[in-house]
């Protein structure tokens, strides 16, 4: 690590006015991520702003039709949460599943989709569940949240306070983990809500993204059998030691009738 | 607490005396030892597999502040070093010309020749200051053409890493009786021939490599504790060969160490380069490589692509083998690197069964990767694998069963002993009986239960199986040396060093079985060269073969002694004394003392015979293996596989093994349990990948895939115990490798054996669930 300050403000305002004071501030969620990166010296900032002690940025609740998760609730608390079980059992055992312990009771769900690695989970279940992200300036829709590799659309010192999830009738997420890092190698979530089907997919490309085909088969019949080989063209796919793009987009049809079936009960 | 040991320590599952020790946080690992006024080293590595160093410029990282030494291949130059000599076995070509060793200096001289190899060596007040100074140090390279790939390393045009080595060949090899084999081959219905490769692999063991150099003016001699496998060895070769200081003026110790399974054999550059530091500085001097630096430069194990060629008749009569292999060196002679594709897989080709004629070949070339040496097994996983495969893919080309083709091959037991057609002495072991229970223990009856249900699942199951022969290897020589301290305690040092596998209890074990004393009274030391004049380091599956026998051979000693310190008390002849269950007693006579009694008179002359001194009871012993023990057995695997993804998971794993006596079941099964996992960590996850650039491409565990808990099924494991050795004094023979000899060919059979149905009938490890996905599209395509 090179040297830096930390900051532990108890508020969201001590947070922004602690961000305007730092010559080049970096704010630190659950850090599963940025902690490593110190570690190995490839980030260099003055200060790090941690968001562990602003106590509004923690917590889950349950209005309507909706689940409003707070940025810096650990994946293990979603995991364990009854509301969330009970709503959306998908969006449970995919926090569940990310990591393992230690990652699960430090990493947030803020800073994961932050961060947007491409082979996160929390990325699939915010697009594929169609959430708002809401930060301290706007609402922005999943579909125009996740821009990149590692991108969002967030702008500098914009923080993610909670994430609005409308509750589906149905949702499934299957992830084939990668056998190194446990990450997704592909995972897929599968929602139904009236009319509305959405499919997104994470860890097979650079970004995690929705496959407009899947959804239009899924929405006239929500079946497995809609899901058809091809439906996903892999010239864009990630190719790597792990797997390849052809492989990959293999992977996308089968985990996606397996979440439909999951989906169907 | 007093426990005793029954039967002189064999047997007992004793637990292991050291994890308490472990399991609280108290091990004694090379980052837990500090010295007072201690300085930090770091290195810098290469990032060129293959370039000329044309200027290192070290000014301003050694301007920062707290940067105390830094060290580059100019000052090696100058201070006129040895380089480090390979300790191969295998030594001449063929046509008996001396292998191609280049100079292999602990830093680099003028060139580097692959990713990871040391540059500089910083020495500093603190670890940052070191991070500090290696990204000031600026080291202009010009890039040279590179090659990684030992099939694209022997190729003419391919480009040249050592001079003294055309075509990059430091070796070639050959053993048995190729007109035998030829003879075989033209007799037999059936030549089939198979391609396989055995990937490449890292050891990674959880306690990276790291050692602490502390040198005394006052006396001119250096301490070094080394997490290192083999601390006499390399002491000579550091002390006496490369830096010229003299042995005796090296302590080198190995404390507790985390992990070694053949990585840490070798003698490695960091040590040397530390050694050099603290005495420049007159300093001590600590280095530990980071988990990164592991995986480019601890030694890679494996990486061997061979071609094997099975003749048999229509009944399934064996008839020769044929095996080629082209096995990577890297870009130096490791300390045994040559050895391991040439005599590490020889050895063992044809396993357990009979064969006309058996004759192997290799090539080992250079490349421009990290050196390799010893991974537990050190070539005999390697020939296990080619035999066991190269069954089963001749009995699905030929329509044939696997298992009757091992049973009607196997070599029967009233043809032991023998030599077998590469050398080996198999004294004794009953193959077809191991076979048949590994078979009974693996549930064959309730296989098509298990079948039907993974089949309800929409999977695939598959049954395989390996008969795997070894032998053991590393130093015949072992030393035990028993000291009875004043205080009533007893110090057993003996040269073999422990990487985790449970020598302090099981020595322990056997001296207090032996001598009948409390196993609490038994302070082990292990791996110190001031402790035991000579060890064998560990290595080859030794530990207990040779140095469970010097305790042996030690406590058998003390007990003479002990016969004739009671024979004195008693005023009888010696030979009339026995010993028994601790105690020295004449028999038919009331006479008798117990080892405790000997031991405390051992000190006055007046308790003592003649031809005893006083101190006599502390005795130190060596023991010289005379030939290699051979270890074999059966492992069975039950897989399911994903057709869909070609995910595998391993259903079932059973074993049966020959270990001759077992003394301690419990360390056994520990021994079997962890070569397993990394056999099958070899069969479905680990591999090591360069580029062809010669870049590693799984530079940390985010790519290199190592087994974890839930990759691991449980296993079943059984002894056959009928057939101890003569060959030692325990009749034991080796168990700490074995696990992972069987366990590759075991687990690839059976998941052959679930995508027969498809015409499946081999994939290269790591059967990772792309590559099984796609054997199965290619073999749907193909028919």
């Amino acid at each position: 690590m090179y040297e830096f300050g930390i900051k532990t403000p108890t508020s969201i305002d001590d947070v922004k006015t602690a961000l305007g004071e730092a010559e080049d501030g970096q704010f630190l969620a659950g850090g599963q991520t940025l902690i490593p990166v110190l570690k190995q010296r490839l980030a260099m900032p003055s200060d790090l702003i941690s968001l562990s002690r602003v106590g509004e940025l923690s917590g889950i609740k349950v209005s309507g039709d909706g689940i409003s998760i707070k940025a810096m609730t650990t994946h293990a608390a979603v995991a364990a949460d009854d509301d969330v079980k009970s709503a959306i059992p998908a969006l449970a055992r995919l926090a569940g599943g990310i990591g393992d312990p230690h990652v699960r009771n430090r990493g947030t769900i803020g800073g994961s989709i932050a961060n947007n690695d491409p082979a996160a989970d929390y990325p699939a279940a915010v697009l594929g569940l169609g959430a708002t992200v809401i930060t301290t300036e706007r609402e922005i829709d999943a579909d125009n949240f996740f821009t990149g590799m590692f991108d969002t659309s967030l702008k500098e010192g914009e923080l993610i306070t909670e994430i609005a999830f409308p509750i589906p009738e149905v949702a499934a997420y299957i992830k084939f983990p990668n056998p190194a890092t446990r990450y997704a190698l592909v995972g897929v979530m599968v929602a139904k809500n009236g009319n509305t089907v959405r499919v997104a997919v994470t860890g097979a490309g650079p970004c995690v993204f929705r496959v407009p085909e899947m959804e239009q088969a899924l929405t006239a019949s929500f079946s497995p059998d809609s899901i058809k080989d091809g439906m996903v063209a892999d010239d864009d796919l990630n190719n790597d030691i792990h797997a390849s793009g052809y492989y990959r987009a293999h992977l996308i049809g089968v985990l996606a009738r397996r979440a439909v079936a999951e989906a169907n009960g | 607490m007093s426990t005793f040991v029954a039967r002189n320590g064999i047997g007992e599952s004793q637990r292991r005396l050291e994890d308490f020790r472990f399991l609280t946080g108290h091990g004694q690992y090379i980052d837990d030892i500090n010295l007072e006024n201690q300085t930090y080293a770091m290195v810098l590595r290469s990032p060129e597999a293959h370039a000329d160093i044309k200027s290192i410029d070290v000014s301003e990282a050694q301007a920062l502040d707290g940067v105390l030494l830094i060290v580059t291949g100019e000052d090696w130059k100058a201070a006129g070093y040895d380089p480090i000599p390979t300790k191969s076995g295998v030594r001449k070509f063929k046509d008996g010309s001396d292998l191609k060793e280049p100079p292999h200096h602990p830093i680099a001289i003028d060139r580097v020749r692959y990713v990871g190899q040391p540059v500089a060596l910083v020495v500093a007040e603190s670890l940052d200051i070191c991070r500090d100074a290696l990204e000031l140090i600026d080291v202009d390279y010009d890039s040279l053409p590179a090659v990684s790939h030992q099939s694209a390393a022997i190729k003419d045009g391919a480009p040249q890493i050592w001079d003294i080595a055309p075509n990059n060949i430091c070796l070639d090899f050959e053993l048995g009786d190729e007109e035998a084999q030829k003879k075989a081959f033209e007799a037999a219905d059936h030549v089939i021939t198979l391609e396989l490769v055995n990937n490449r692999v890292t050891a990674a063991p959880i306690e990276p490599r790291g050692a602490l150099a502390d040198y005394d003016a006052a006396t001119g001699k250096y301490t070094l504790w080394n997490s290192s496998q083999n601390i006499h060895a390399n002491r000579d070769t550091m002390a006496d060969t490369v830096l010229k200081i003299g042995k005796d003026n090296l302590h080198h110790i190995a404390p507790d160490v985390g992990g070694g399974f053949g990585a840490k054999n070798g003698v490695y550059q960091e040590p040397i380069l530390i050694l050099h530091a603290t005495k420049q500085l007159g300093r001590p001097v600590k280095w530990i490589n980071d988990r990164a630096e592991s995986f480019l430069s601890d030694t890679h194990g494996r990486d061997q692509v061979s071609k094997v060629q099975l003749a048999l008749d229509n009944d399934g009569t064996f008839r020769g083998l044929r095996t080629e292999t082209v096995g990577n060196l890297g870009a130096f002679c490791g300390t045994v690197g040559p050895f391991t594709p040439t005599g590490g897989s020889s050895r063992t080709q044809g396993g357990p069964f009979r064969f006309d004629g058996i004759y192997y070949t290799a090539i080992a070339p250079f490349t421009n990767t990290c050196p390799l040496d010893p991974y537990r097994g050190a070539g005999r996983p390697e020939g296990s694998y080619q035999m066991d495969r190269i069954i089963d893919y001749a009995a699905a080309k030929l329509g044939m069963d696997p298992i009757e083709l091992r049973r009607k091959n196997l070599i029967p037991e009233s043809a032991l002993p023998m030599k077998s057609p590469m050398g080996l002495d198999i004294d004794c072991g009953n193959f077809p009986e191991v076979f048949e229970r590994t078979l009974q223990l693996s549930d064959r009856e309730g296989y098509a239960k298990r079948k039907e249900a993974t089949e309800t699942k929409g999977l695939k199951r598959g049954f395989g199986v390996c008969m795997y022969l070894e032998c053991t290897g590393g130093g015949p020589k072992e030393e035990a040396t028993v000291k009875f301290r004043d205080d009533g305690k007893v110090d057993l040092s003996v040269g073999s060093s422990s990487t985790g596998m449970g020598h302090e209890t099981v020595f322990a074990q056997l001296l207090a079985g032996h001598l009948g004393l409390p196993i609490e009274d038994i302070s082990f030391h292990q791996a110190d060269t001031d402790a035991t004049s000579l060890g064998g380091g560990h290595g080859g599956s030794r530990g207990l073969e040779v140095g469970g026998s010097a305790v042996t051979q030690t406590s058998r000693e003390i007990i003479e002694v002990g016969k004739k310190i009671a024979a004195h008390r008693f005023d009888v002849d010696a030979d009339r004394v026995a010993f028994e269950d601790g105690r020295f007693h004449v028999p038919d006579t009331n006479h008798t003392m117990t080892i405790r009694d000997a031991i405390d008179a051992q000190n006055d002359p007046e308790n003592l015979p003649d031809d005893l001194e006083p101190g006599c009871m502390n005795v130190s012993s060596v023991f010289e293996r005379g030939v290699i023990s051979i270890p074999n057995g059966g492992h069975a695997c039950e897989v399911e596989v994903d057709a869909d993804t070609g995910s595998i998971k391993v259903d079932g794993y059973w074993v049966v093994d020959d270990f001759g006596t077992i003394v301690n079941k419990m360390l056994a099964d520990g021994q079997v349990m962890g070569g397993i996992a990394q056999g099958i960590g070899q069969a479905l996850l680990e591999n090591i990948v360069y580029d062809e650039s010669g870049q590693l491409v799984t530079g940390s565990l985010m790519d290199y895939a190592l087994p974890r808990a839930d990759d691991i099924p449980n296993m079943v494991i059984g002894y056959y115990e009928d057939a101890p050795t003569q060959k030692n004094l325990l009749g034991v023979k080796g168990a700490g490798e074995a696990g992972c000899v069987g366990a590759p060919p075991a687990v690839v059979n059976a998941v052959c054996d679930a995508l027969k149905e498809f015409g499946v009938h081999h994939i290269d490890m790591p059967l990772t669930p792309e590559r099984v996905w796609r054997a199965i599209q290619d073999a749907k395509s193909n028919n």
